[in-house]
């Protein structure tokens, strides 16, 4: 019987479909433009082409799974619903007040993000409830009727409710909740003991703010594309991957839309994860670059890492600290501001910089002759005999090295260099931007990066991917099939999960393990409640308790995994087996454990999956033998011997599985080049991956 | 060895690369809150004369050059060939270091094989230092704490004990004061180990070339940034609170071409309490405020300082001289960038703010709890910044310091306080085409059964010490501190009883531009948003 799993990523350029055959074990795609009026028109005409190109049948779908980067979007552009903000009486400003620091510390202009909620649209309430939790002063409940009745006649359609304290007891804005859609059954209610249950007022109104922001959005877009999924014939039902790198279905997607925002990124980290499995590679650099921005994820032990915090929205795009903090369960990923249109310049000091700014799609690099005349990365790798003019792009977008040649020469002057050098300085300090960058981010986690294989994906992956190794003392770079649409293929890999949080705040020393073991049995069972929803009853369930542990006095939590409990039935060994957890994963962060120090628990978090993906997927990869894959020869620059020299040029596509391709060489396809330094060597495996080992 | 727009690049880069890591790991190591939430701190890479290479890029101004020049101390007391490999420098030493006792800076040398190539330094804003409880009333050094003399704290990889001893026996909490000089280790160990990684990934032998060529390039560019100011001398005094009667900074700016002088001729002699400025940190904050408004982006080492020379008489309160006490030092070192910033005001409107709500305020309490243990807590808080010659300032951002508030949840976590509010304070921002922020209001409530010791730092609470305006724009309204509804003076302490309240209100920033000039537009916005008293004259306040 045919049995069919359908992904959906709708990005800012592209809607990519991508269809597994269960039965057959392979897949095939299709790329749409996006529509941004309407995305769900995008997806509708993307799945009837592709559909009928490998004439497959809208009942034999047995699953749907759908990302999307409309939230974002909504985020940055601002164009979410008209959100209003209830608090407790003496603090609507802890929205505007943030933490009170500077992104950047020298700059006496700096924009600050806006707050999603204006001022007059933020409303206060008598309530109060303690730190531990004890209600101090009722809910003023005509006082709350008054506001949402005040916000609702300004136009508000969707409110966001934080109080004080609420993570330790929610039943204040429990009560809210009922009271204002008792009266107002229309509006959209956001709590934020619900969204994010955990301490630090303004982190957790930020959250359930931007969840209140998009919540209408999320909701009708949710309920439009069920609708016309079913409509072509599709009964399988909907399911939305989660920031997390999970998936859930639309009830659960609704509830708290906020935890949707990361989702794309989140499968390409997946598939980063699964194509490194295919060459046994479990620690892997996932590192996607592209026109603007290079991606990096890491995959540690075959699952993309993940982390409790990030930010929506930033004023600048590749500062930390500028934008909104939300704190959901996301991939971890890191942005740099490093890409084939990445600017090159000569600064103040004499230095040659590359980026962040980029040329972007237009007028995009000199070589493409769209009237751009700044000199950009991708001019400086045609310069270097990188990419050919001939070929680029598969031939569709017409460059002109004279153009490259002309926009990069301003700066070979000002550095006293010749062109070619400086290219090749541009190649060489946008690769060491990007290491730059991953190695803080890999030492911030404790790890060495010497220690990962590399996975290059996106148009400039494969161009950069073994300097940037080489810099970062990797030795193995892993180059993927169809990595076009590699995110795609990652939703078909993701599992069912959901996560789970909650503020303890207690001491080892002082711990209830009976109360400890309740609320992580709580946890369990709200997020098993959602899994079982969304998988067959036979799936296989895992349960992973963490928690957000530090030493008495330190600002700073780690996430901890935790061994299985229960903990109550012995406190002793409970007590002994949470510190040697805490005290393992924080000397492997930072080195060193300090001989001192209580250790307290601050949240406790549970992440609930289950696989739901049947049968092991396959793509398309390379043809067996026979055909000569070597296209020809051309002048590269080999930077390693500082010259150009005549470099072989294989076609990605003849080469046979098996074949090996020693550096120097080019091996070129559609959408990429690769480029193989001296000594390295790389090989075509079954998975349709090339291995290089440098 | 030569280097070139790209190797040059390349390689300085990776160093700020490598004092940013130590910075992340230090950050996260560290007990200290002042650290973690303030960034309190300094990671800083030098060759071996102690010349700075590198700085983390998020350490705040009052380190600007201080560790390098710390290291140097170091290197008069234990020449090269006194040190090896696993050695670390210690010293709080206010005018050694940064001019006040909790930073406490360490360094270690970095060996190539045996041959010294540099220093891998720090300094980080300790829990405690012991002595007095931070407050503007201390005398004398001797009662603000324990002195560290310049010493080897590590000897060859192994801690001095007696040195361990001494400083636990001496603070209030040990643990967490030995937990944070872990930490600047770690970060220490970090750096040394990295660089070289790089040292012989590029196979030099020495940082001494590399440091010549970031100093010139450095250099040469604030040059270029000074020579956009155009010649003469800029003065500028400023007012702040003081004690009995307000105490006044002199500052003169003469502008040479390609160079520039500060003196601190005619300003206050240092005085018997805690807010005498050592040369050190009056150094560090003028400095930031040349260069927010000429070099915002280049880099922090040696050579960006070379064009800048900056003076100020001996036993002046921006010179202080032993035994004079400086705990609170930034309630006068916060004044100097604003300073600079505003004798500039003529020359570069565009490139200046007015005057900002700062420095600093803070709230330290200390008491007994009920189970007979004794708490101390430290919380931050801001006032408004100053407006621009095309925006508004922002309401409550710290500068020229970036200290965190600490969220009113921990704050009624960690102590006996509840906070009644946390708000903004409305109709404080100074007048103007555009707006100064408004400062802030908190106040808390003691929810103990026992009294509560409480001591501030607070500053602008004069009608006199007000946030300028400039341009045109109106000065923002001062602070207050009410103690049970009565204001009080905010710099001696005070006892706060069970069931007792402290309110805390910060200055608001300046304006720019004549009031008459502001957009209705913006008016209107203010009005809706309650940003200004309603029923004021003119209808923003």
């Amino acid at each position: 019987m045919a049995n069919f799993a359908l992904g959906i990523d709708i990005g800012g350029t592209f809607t990519d479909i991508v269809v597994y055959d269960a039965v057959r074990g392979t897949s095939a795609a299709h790329k749409e433009l996006t529509t941004p009026e309407a995305p769900h028109r995008g997806v509708i005409s993307g799945i009837q082409k592709l559909f009928g190109a490998e004439s497959i049948a809208c009942k034999d779908v047995s699953r749907v799974v759908h990302a999307t980067t409309l939230f974002t979007n909504a985020l940055i552009e601002r164009k979410g619903a008209p959100t209003g903000l209830i608090t407790t009486a003496g603090f609507r400003d802890t929205l505007e007040l943030r933490r009170e620091h500077k992104y950047e510390l020298y700059n006496l202009f700096m924009e600050l993000p806006r707050p999603l909620v204006r001022r007059s649209l933020r409303l206060e309430v008598p309530e109060r409830i303690g730190p531990d939790g004890k209600v101090e002063l009722p809910l003023d409940v005509d006082a709350l009727l008054a506001a949402a009745a005040k916000l609702k006649a300004e136009g508000v359609t969707s409110l966001a409710v934080a109080f004080l304290h609420a993570y330790a007891n929610a039943t204040h804005e429990a009560q809210a909740r009922e009271v204002i859609q008792a009266r107002h059954p229309e509006l959209f209610v956001s709590l934020s003991s619900e969204v994010a249950p955990q301490i630090r007022e303004y982190e957790r109104t930020s959250t359930t703010v931007a969840n209140a922001y998009i919540k209408p959005l999320a909701d009708s877009y949710l309920d439009l594309m069920s609708r016309e999924i079913a409509g072509l014939g599709i009964k399988a039902p909907l399911f939305m991957m989660l920031s997390n790198g999970g998936l859930t279905h639309i009830d659960e997607a609704k509830r708290v839309p906020i935890q949707l925002l990361e989702s794309g990124p989140a499968a390409g980290a997946l598939a980063g994860s699964t194509f490194g499995l295919r060459s046994k590679a479990r620690d892997v650099l996932a590192f996607d670059m592209g026109g603007t921005t290079a991606k990096l994820a890491m995959v540690e032990g075959g699952a993309p890492l993940i982390a409790y915090q990030f930010e929506a929205g930033r004023q600048q795009r590749f500062m930390e600290g500028s934008g909104l903090p939300i704190n959901i369960s996301t991939i971890e990923l890191i942005e740099i501001g490093a890409g084939g249109g990445s600017i090159a310049t000569i600064d103040a000091l004499g230095l040659l910089k590359v980026g962040p700014e980029s040329a972007g799609a237009a007028p995009g690099p000199a070589c493409y002759q769209r009237g751009g005349t700044a000199p950009t990365v991708t001019d400086a790798n045609l310069v270097l005999g990188y990419l050919d003019a001939a070929t680029f792009a598969g031939g569709t977008v017409p460059i002109d090295a004279a153009l490259a040649c002309a926009a990069i020469e301003p700066l070979a002057k000002q550095s006293k260099l010749s062109i070619e050098e400086t290219a090749w300085g541009i190649h060489s300090v946008v690769n060491e931007n990007m290491a730059a960058a991953a190695r803080v981010h890999v030492a911030e986690r404790g790890h060495h990066a010497g220690d990962f294989a590399l996975l290059a994906t996106g148009g400039g992956g494969p161009l950069h991917g073994c300097e940037v190794a080489r810099r970062l003392g990797i030795q193995r770079v892993i180059c993927p099939p169809s990595a076009g649409v590699a995110s795609a293929l990652g939703l078909l890999m993701a599992p069912a999960r959901i996560d789970r949080v909650a503020t303890v705040a207690c001491r080892l020393g002082d711990m209830n393990w009976r109360a400890f073991e309740n609320a992580y049995v709580k946890l369990e069972r709200e997020a098993g409640a959602v899994i079982t929803k969304t998988v067959a009853k036979r799936a296989k369930v895992t349960v992973v308790r963490s928690a957000d542990m530090r030493f008495v006095g330190q600002g700073f939590e780690l996430v901890v995994a935790l061994p299985a409990g229960p903990y109550h039935t012995n406190a002793k060994r409970s007590a002994t087996a949470l510190r040697e957890a805490f005290t393992a994963v924080y000397g492997k962060t930072f080195g060193h454990v300090p001989p001192v120090g209580e250790i307290e628990i601050i949240n406790i978090r549970v992440a609930v999956s289950a696989q739901v993906a049947a049968g092991e997927l396959k793509v398309a990869s390379g043809k067996r033998g026979g055909v000569n894959a070597l296209k020809g020869k051309r002048k590269a620059w080999v930077g390693a011997r500082g010259r150009f020299e005549l470099l072989p040029v294989y076609d990605r596509y003849r080469l046979a599985i098996g074949a090996a391709v020693r550096g120097p060489a080019i091996v070129e396809e559609d959408s990429t080049t690769l480029i193989l330094p001296p000594g390295a060597v790389a090989k075509v495996e079954r998975s349709g991956n090339i291995v290089v080992l440098l | 060895m030569k280097f070139n727009a790209v190797t040059l690049e390349m390689l300085w880069t990776r160093l700020i690369s490598i004092v940013d890591e130590a910075a992340a790991a230090l950050v996260r190591t560290s007990f200290s809150t002042i650290v973690r939430e303030s960034n309190d701190f300094a990671c800083v890479l030098t060759d071996a004369r102690g010349r700075s290479l590198a700085q983390a890029t998020d350490s705040i101004p009052s380190f600007i050059g201080t560790v390098p020049r710390t290291i140097r101390h170091f290197l008069n007391e234990f020449p090269a060939d006194t040190l090896e490999p696993g050695d670390v420098l210690i010293t709080n030493d206010i005018w050694l270091g940064t001019g006040h006792l909790p930073d406490i800076t360490c360094a270690k040398p970095i060996f190539l094989g045996k041959k010294l190539v540099g220093f891998a330094g720090s300094v980080a804003h300790s829990p405690d230092i012991g002595g007095k409880m931070r407050s503007a009333d201390a005398r004398e050094v001797f009662e603000e704490g324990l002195q560290i003399p310049v010493m080897k704290v590590i000897r060859r990889g192994k801690i001095d004990d007696t040195f361990e001893r001494f400083v636990r026996k001496n603070v209030r909490v040990p643990d967490q004061v030995m937990g944070d000089l872990w930490a600047q280790f770690t970060a220490l160990h970090l750096i040394e180990s990295r660089v070289l990684t790089v040292l012989v990934e590029h196979k030099l032998n020495s940082l001494a070339d590399l440091a010549d060529e970031i100093h010139r390039r450095s250099e040469a560019a604030m040059r270029a940034a000074i020579r956009e100011v155009p010649n003469g001398v800029y003065r500028h005094s400023a007012v702040c609170d003081g004690f009995e009667k307000p105490i006044e900074l002199k500052m003169a700016m003469a502008v040479n071409d390609d160079s520039i002088a500060i003196d601190f001729a005619g300003s206050a002699a240092q005085g018997p309490r805690s807010i005498n400025v050592c040369l050190a940190y009056t150094n560090a904050y003028t400095s930031y405020g040349v260069k927010a408004v000429l070099s915002p982006n280049i880099p922090n080492n040696e050579g960006v300082l070379r064009p800048i020379t900056i003076t100020a008489p001996e036993g002046s309160i921006v010179n202080s001289t032993p035994p004079a006490a400086g705990g609170a030092r930034a309630l006068m070192g916060h004044f100097l960038p604003m300073m600079v910033i505003t004798a500039l005001a003529q020359a570069m409107p565009k490139k200046v703010i007015a005057t900002v709500g700062s420095p600093l305020w803070c709230i330290n309490l200390s008491g007994v709890k009920r189970d007979g243990k004794s708490f101390t807590n430290l919380f931050f808080m801001n006032g408004g910044f100053g407006a621009a010659h095309d925006r508004d300032g922002a309401n409550v951002l710290s500068w020229p310091s970036n200290i965190s508030s600490t969220p009113v949840e921990m704050i009624e976590q960690l102590s006996p306080l509840r906070v009644k509010h946390r708000r903004l304070r409305t109709g404080t921002g100074g007048r103007g085409q555009y707006r100064g922020g408004t400062g802030q209001e908190i106040a808390f409530e003691n929810r103990g059964e026992t009294p509560i010791t409480v001591a501030f730092l607070a500053e602008r609470t004069r009608a006199e010490t007000a946030a300028a305006g400039i341009a045109g724009g109106e000065p923002g309204t001062p602070g207050e501190v009410l103690i049970n509804g009565a204001r009080v003076d905010p710099k001696v302490q005070h006892v706060v009883a069970a069931g007792g309240t402290m309110e805390l209100k910060t200055p608001g920033g300046g304006g720019y531009g004549m009031p008459a000039s502001r957009d209705t537009a913006l008016i209107d916005a203010d009005r809706l948003d309650g940003y200004v008293s309603y029923g004021s004259e003119t209808g923003h306040g």
